[in-house]
């Protein structure tokens, strides 16, 4: 009897020491925590022009992973940071959030003017830094950065896009020969617009295109009636347009009172990515303009995603739905920087405390360059894989990563192109609904 | 060569010079009530464009929100913006009278930032839009000009004209012009000043009301829209010469016509640099400015 006791207390004994012992593991899993600086623009121009909304694709995306119980035992902690707009801001973020608040790496970024130069002050202090939006090609290229990463597509990207689109379309569509297609090309002169414009101009240069104008101008130019005036003087089949919110708006106005008429018109992601706030200001003028972007999430066929993505996508929309109840079509911008976010914590970030033993910059890197996922499988639909050592100029850019061209309808949006993606036979020339037709 | 020939004698180079004229309009509604305040009371309102941009909020609310007709919204916007030139001047540049140019100018330099927190505190970052457009008058196949801005230029015109009457002609214009000659004798002779400035206050104010209503019907209304042309507006008050309503209303013209007219035979921005040089050669030679008067 006494032995049958003394067995008994000794099991109560293992066990309660064993429910210790794992409430003291669960206390410590817990206490484990990766400091994360998120950087986006919460005030000025940018953040109107879409900034709030990957700032808050971003957000929803960490709420996500915490609710779900963080990444291996690691909770995420974010610090949100404003970049007001402003480079030099972004910068002293940047600097603040790593050197005082001590956070174990950065993420987000907006605009291309605040990416280019804090990538370098980032990379240089030996942070790591995973890039959801900004595109400019000049991020990255010939800077052979360590520490930064951009699962995004970049600029060029989006301006050899609409070209091909208008490559394989003007002939058959507005029977012209692309060689005979008169094309302009307008752009904000940062880094975001100089970049589109870039890959736009030699992707036309190497089709043969006929460039008529090319031209850079101030998003916050009070007036654009001369670039309209000589618009029409240089009489485009096409504009290809890359600007941020309020310009966008003062153009489209302006070419309207003008008389301004083309073809089609192709918009580059930014303002063009806000359509509720186009059709706000424009109306139904705004059918049957193009966006460039990467594909809005909740376009994909679910099919052509991995099992697990398309809950996350609908859980996604409903965050973003209860955060702004007025929406009425879903902007790209908030799915774009989800879906980044998501690659980041899902692949990235367990991979470097698994595999690599930590958070720490040296071991987050290892583990993006380590990177593989093949198309389907991020949220965004392009797979993710960043260059090797000597492989590209643009180390830290993912090689997988495509936009599409969407096309605004009635205040719906539709995959243009690429075919294979397709949800509407793009409607070019513009009908003559439209106050811009020719 | 060839091509800026073929520009020069085209006929968009009339309308780019129609549509210089016709910023021209905007720009000098903008400056309008900036110089007839610096003029009586001698102070620079830096912060003049942000109250433009709180009278464009009024519109956007009473019109789109509250569902008044353009016109009741935009005398509500003239209301509410010619209320806080009042309160602009009761409640921070009257204890400012005496203070040193450098004081007043960061006093309104703080209110700028003031109103612009402000609007973002209480209406957020989001750009609003009145979504009204009154169209274009064609003059040819090629021409078309906006009613909008046609309508600015004519109010321009309208309240220089209105203006200038009401100094020259009133009993109260001519205790403004006095003020605005000496003001220290003007206590002497029994008159109220601190009257007349409140009432020149809320006057300036009044006329950024009026803007607000033709910039709400071109632009997007957002917390920094007033960067946009804050700038622009104060250096054509300097190029007219300060406080001098006519030049600032001639300087408007110059400056927009040297905007377009660069922009248009070069790029955009060099019609910025245009202007801009063209100013900075302005004021090493007649730093009174251009058609300030000569004492």
């Amino acid at each position: 009897m006494s032995d049958f006791r003394n067995t008994r207390r000794f099991f109560i004994g293992l066990a309660t020491i064993c429910v210790a012992l794992a409430m003291g593991f669960g206390a410590q899993a817990a206490d484990k925590k990766i400091k994360i600086g998120v950087i986006y623009d919460y005030t000025g121009p940018l953040a109107g022009g879409g900034s709030d909304l990957q700032a808050l694709g971003a957000k929803i995306m960490i709420d996500y992973i915490n609710a779900k119980g963080g990444v291996e035992g690691y909770m995420i902690e974010p610090i949100y940071a404003d970049a007001q707009s402003k480079p030099e801001v972004a910068i002293n973020e940047a600097v603040r959030l790593i050197e005082q608040e001590k956070v174990d790496m950065l993420l987000g970024f907006y605009s291309s003017a605040q990416c280019v130069p804090v990538a370098a002050k980032v990379d240089s202090l030996k942070k790591f830094m995973w890039i959801t939006t900004c595109i400019s090609p000049a991020v990255l290229k010939d800077r052979n950065l360590k520490y930064v990463f951009r699962p995004q597509v970049h600029g060029a990207m989006f301006g050899e896009l609409s070209v091909d689109f208008l490559n394989a379309n003007s002939q058959a569509k507005m029977g012209i020969a692309p060689k005979d297609l008169r094309v302009a090309i307008i752009h904000e002169d940062g880094p975001y617009g100089s970049g589109v414009a870039g890959g736009n101009a030699g992707a036309a240069k190497k089709l043969g295109m006929n460039l008529v104008l090319k031209e850079g101008y101030s998003a916050t130019a009070p007036d654009l009636s001369s670039l309209v005036t000589k618009l029409k003087r240089k009489r485009p089949d096409v504009i290809l347009h890359t600007g941020y919110n309020p310009d966008i708006t003062l153009f489209l106005r302006q070419a309207k009172e003008q008389g301004l008429r083309f073809k089609a018109l192709i918009g580059h992601g930014a303002g063009y990515g806000v359509a509720d706030k186009l059709y706000d200001a424009l109306g139904n003028d705004v059918d049957h303009i193009y966006n460039v972007d990467p594909v809005s999430i909740w376009l994909l066929d679910p099919k052509s995603l991995a099992a697990s993505l398309p809950e996350v996508t609908a859980k996604v929309g409903a965050e973003y739905e209860k955060a702004k109840p007025d929406v009425k079509v879903k902007s790209a911008h908030v799915g774009m920087a989800a879906s980044n976010a998501h690659v980041f914590f899902t692949d990235v970030l367990p991979r470097a405390i698994k595999k690599y033993g930590g958070i720490d910059a040296e071991s987050l890197r290892k583990a993006a360059m380590e990177t593989d996922i093949a198309e389907g499988g991020t949220l965004l639909g392009f797979g993710v894989k960043f260059p090797k050592a000597g492989e590209s100029d643009m180390m830290g850019q993912n090689t997988r990563a495509s936009p599409v061209v969407m096309q605004y309808v009635k205040r719906k949006v539709y995959i243009a192109w690429p075919k294979a993606l397709q949800t509407i036979d793009p409607v070019l020339p513009l009908p003559k609904s439209s106050p811009y037709a020719k | 060569m060839a091509e800026f020939t073929e520009a020069l004698f085209s006929i968009f180079f009339v309308e780019t010079l129609i549509n210089g004229l016709l910023l021209g309009g905007v720009l000098a509604l903008l400056s309008l009530g900036l110089n007839l305040i610096f003029g009586v009371i001698d102070v620079v309102w830096i912060c003049y464009a942000e109250i433009i941009m709180l009278g464009m909020y009024t519109i956007y609310f009473l019109h789109v929100d509250g569902g008044m007709p353009l016109i009741a919204a935009a005398a509500g916007g003239v209301g509410v913006t010619a209320l806080l030139g009042w309160l602009t001047h009761r409640l921070v540049i009257g204890y400012l009278l005496d203070a040193a140019p450098i004081n007043q100018l960061l006093a309104t330099g703080g209110l700028l930032f003031f109103f612009q927190g402000l609007a973002m505190v209480a209406f957020g970052i989001e750009f609003r839009n009145l979504g009204v457009s009154l169209g274009s008058l064609a003059l040819s196949e090629d021409i078309y000009l906006s009613w909008t801005r046609l309508l600015s230029f004519a109010i321009a015109a309208g309240v220089v004209i209105v203006l200038f009457q009401f100094l020259s002609r009133s009993y109260l214009g001519a205790a403004i012009r006095a003020i605005s000659q000496d003001r220290e004798i003007m206590v002497l002779m029994g008159v109220n000043t601190k009257k007349l400035y409140l009432l020149t206050s809320a006057i300036g104010g009044g006329l950024a009301g009026l803007a607000a209503a033709l910039l709400a019907m071109q632009y997007d209304v957002h917390p920094f829209i007033g960067l946009s042309f804050g700038p622009i507006t104060f250096m054509v008050c300097v190029m007219g010469g300060l406080g001098n309503m006519v030049g600032g209303f001639l300087a408007a013209f110059v400056f927009s016509e040297l905007i377009t007219i660069g922009g248009y035979f070069a790029e955009l921005e060099w019609g910025y640099v245009l202007a801009f040089g063209f100013f900075i050669a302005a004021m090493f030679i007649r730093p009174e400015g251009l058609f300030a008067r000569k004492s």
